[in-house]
């Protein structure tokens, strides 16, 4: 930020200081909870979302989300609305939405596994997806999700969109991805979502 | 980390004749002294938000929520009822789930508000006081824009603009009505509840006609001459019912101005129009209570500083959803979310001493216009000036040119919205 737009930024609150009641213009910040509360309609209160398609969200680790939102609002990963909603905030506006969503804690699904419903689900992830998605998918970093517990809906719906090309970073998951058939993938969609 | 707490409160005397919704682990007086009393009135998409969010951000405030039913029946899906592929139950919510949360939930009409003594008068003879109240009552109906429309008469000629009994008498007269029938739907002037309702409607009817009786038709008589996602709704209508829909807008004769409710016959400016079913939505203003309460000025809609929704008119009285006037805000169910939780927390600051937050708004509001077509429209806002404004570039309508998989998706998401923004408010 150029130093007049930081001087300025502090005189206005100063001023904001010294007269409350002075009219706040659009610089001001907007609180972390105050930015992220407005998400929690569609994804559910402080990110624990009640399901089936529409992704938790609370809990996840603050590089991924910066990541993620931010490839919302340049369109490098495609959506049906987030990108829309993304182009309403800052960098920093997106970093302080992050830090506030990884703050909350993780709240899995209540799903169990229905055996058949998981087929050859363990073996297909201990062989394709383990390297990455360690630990029964458990584990998250700032470059891929924690996939525990996650809704298979969701799920479901994040493979497809993989192996049907339309958006999928890395290249290594993509072509792991683009073999699986519609049934493996609802079956992984189903073991991540049951293990918690 | 932010770690909710669950407070344990001591059930006091109870209230005498306002029933306490929500079973019999109530909570109406804390043990300790609150450090404020907010009263919130109304347990709608506004009101559940308002109360939940005050609990949560402070727990030392005692917050009292009034409602005058025992259960809430959403809008949102209703008209889902309408083309028989849900029923109401699923639409129906206790306030068990705020009552856990320390909320005193009370199921009592208010008919006064004194602005001056901070008091709120029950039907039953109750009296609350209150700190800061917020007021979130939703709409009423302006029976008199209409020639022979009445309460009454809405219970022959439905609006179905609040979900429930209304819901149940529309569908009825749907299912009973012959196939090769006209349903009229007579679309109200902004601004109101729910602009991409009717049109939504009219797809989901057409729906049922289509599987049920299919040489019937479909009328809107409109009194504006364009509407919300009108060229995704155009579209979506022709791929999937044909002609089956007609829109009429108020230019070429949509507008109504006098109903005979014993001939279901529509006198428009140009024209008749004699009815099978006819769903007339009323002209809309804020809910009675700000009417009663002074709260809402000549345009019928309440005032509010946007940036706390305070009354412009009387201090310490905050009204959000329906009933007040957001700027670009529509009235949407998404809006009055997105309102409860801007005005809660500007609620807990003056509580507190703090200044008012810099306030962030957002809605959505998806529409269903067959069982694997859903489309939507959102907004992102902030206050400039004092007003609430779109941020320029951000929000916007589906694209018109999406695939029937990105279409399929959005009715997924469209069902599970409701599922959030419902768990969102009660649980
Ligand atoms: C057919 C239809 C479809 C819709 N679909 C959508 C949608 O898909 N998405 C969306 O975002 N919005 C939708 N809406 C709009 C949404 O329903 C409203 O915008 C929303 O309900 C507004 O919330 P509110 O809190 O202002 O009012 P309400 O939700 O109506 O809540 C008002 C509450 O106050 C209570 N009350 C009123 N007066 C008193 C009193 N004197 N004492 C005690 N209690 C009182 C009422 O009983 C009620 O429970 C739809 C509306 C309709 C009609
Ligand atoms: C209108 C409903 C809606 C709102 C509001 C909304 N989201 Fe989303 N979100 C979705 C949908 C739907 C998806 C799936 C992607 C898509 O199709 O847009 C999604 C996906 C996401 C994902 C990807 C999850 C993953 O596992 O990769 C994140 C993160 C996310 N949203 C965060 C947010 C944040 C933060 C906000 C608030 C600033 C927000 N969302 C507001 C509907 C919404
Ligand atoms: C080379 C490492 C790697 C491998 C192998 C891998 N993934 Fe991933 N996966 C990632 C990364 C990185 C992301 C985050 C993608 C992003 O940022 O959009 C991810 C994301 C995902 C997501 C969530 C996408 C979203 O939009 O929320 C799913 C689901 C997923 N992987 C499934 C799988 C499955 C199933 C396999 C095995 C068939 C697999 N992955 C193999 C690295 C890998």
């Amino acid at each position: 930020m150029p130093v007049s737009t930081w001087s300025r930024a502090l005189c206005v609150c100063l001023l904001i200081g010294m007269f409350p009641s002075l009219p706040l213009h659009a610089e001001e910040v907007r609180s972390e909870s105050m930015l992220a509360n407005t998400c929690a309609g569609c994804h559910g209160t402080l990110g624990a979302s009640a399901g089936e398609v529409m992704p938790t969200i609370g809990g996840m680790d603050k590089g991924y989300l910066v990541e993620v939102l931010t490839d919302y609002k340049t369109g490098r990963r495609p959506s049906t609305i987030m990108g829309r909603i993304m182009q309403g905030y800052g960098d920093r506006e997106i970093s302080a939405i992050a830090s506030f969503y990884a703050a909350q804690p993780w709240v899995s699904t209540d799903r169990v596994a229905v055996a058949d419903q998981l087929a050859e689900a363990p073996a297909l992830h201990e062989r394709y997806c383990e390297s990455c998605h360690q630990d029964g998918g458990r584990s998250q970093d700032a470059e891929s999700p924690r996939m525990a517990g996650q809704w298979a809906g969701y799920l479901q719906y994040a493979m497809q969109a993989c192996r049907d090309g339309e958006r999928c970073h890395p290249r290594k998951m993509r072509n792991r991805v683009a073999e699986l058939s519609d049934a493996q993938i609802a079956a992984l969609a189903h073991f991540y979502e049951s293990q918690k | 980390m932010k770690t909710l707490t669950r407070r344990t409160f001591l059930h006091a005397s109870a209230l005498s004749t306002a029933a306490v919704l929500g079973g019999p682990s109530l909570a109406v007086h804390a043990a300790t002294p609150p450090k404020a009393r907010v009263v919130v009135v109304g347990g709608g998409y506004g009101g559940a938000i308002a109360a939940k969010y005050l609990r949560m951000s402070d727990p030392d405030i005692r917050v009292t929520l009034i409602e005058k039913d025992s259960a809430y029946v959403s809008c949102p899906l209703s008209n889902e009822v309408l083309g028989g592929e849900r029923d109401l139950a699923s639409l129906t919510f206790d306030y068990r789930g705020l009552t856990r949360r320390g909320i005193a939930v009370m199921q009592d009409t208010v008919i006064e508000i004194d602005p001056a003594q901070h008091v709120v008068k029950g039907a039953g003879g109750n009296r609350y006081n209150y700190d800061k109240l917020i007021v979130s009552p939703g709409v009423d109906y302006d029976w008199a824009a209409i020639e022979g429309m009445s309460e009454a008469v809405a219970e022959r000629i439905p609006h179905a603009w609040k979900a429930g009994k209304q819901t149940q008498i529309l569908r009825r007269q749907l299912e009973a009505m012959e196939d090769g029938g006209v349903f009229y739907i007579v679309a109200p002037p902004n601004p109101f509840r729910c602009p991409p309702g009717p049109y939504e409607r009219a797809a989901q009817v057409a729906h049922y006609f289509s599987t049920h009786k299919s040489k019937s038709k479909i009328v809107i008589l409109d009194a504006k001459d364009a509407f919300s996602k009108q060229g995704l709704f155009q579209a979506g209508w022709q791929e999937h019912y044909g002609d089956m829909i007609e829109w009429v807008s108020g230019a070429q004769g949509g507008i109504i101005e006098a109903i005979d409710p014993e001939t279901r016959t529509l006198m428009g400016s140009f024209e008749e129009f004699r009815g099978d079913v006819i769903n007339l939505i009323p002209h809309q203003k804020a809910g009675a209570l700000a009417q009663t309460a002074g709260l809402a000025n000549e345009s019928g809609w309440c005032p509010v500083d946007q940036r706390t929704f305070e009354s412009s008119i009387h201090k310490d009285i905050h009204v959000i959803g329906d009933a007040c006037i957001a700027g670009a805000m529509p009235k949407s169910g998404y809006s009055a979310n997105s309102q409860g939780k801007v005005c809660a927390a500007a609620v807990v600051a003056a509580i507190n001493g703090d200044a008012p937050p810099a306030p962030s708004y957002v809605n959505t509001c998806y529409s269903i216009i067959a069982p694997e077509h859903g489309i939507s429209v959102a907004g992102v806002y902030r206050l400039d000036d004092g007003r609430i404004v779109d941020i320029p570039g951000a929000g916007g309508v589906s694209p018109a040119d999406a695939d029937a998989r990105t279409r399929a998706l959005e009715q997924q998401f469209a069902l599970d919205w409701f599922r959030n923004i419902t768990s969102d408010m009660f649980t």
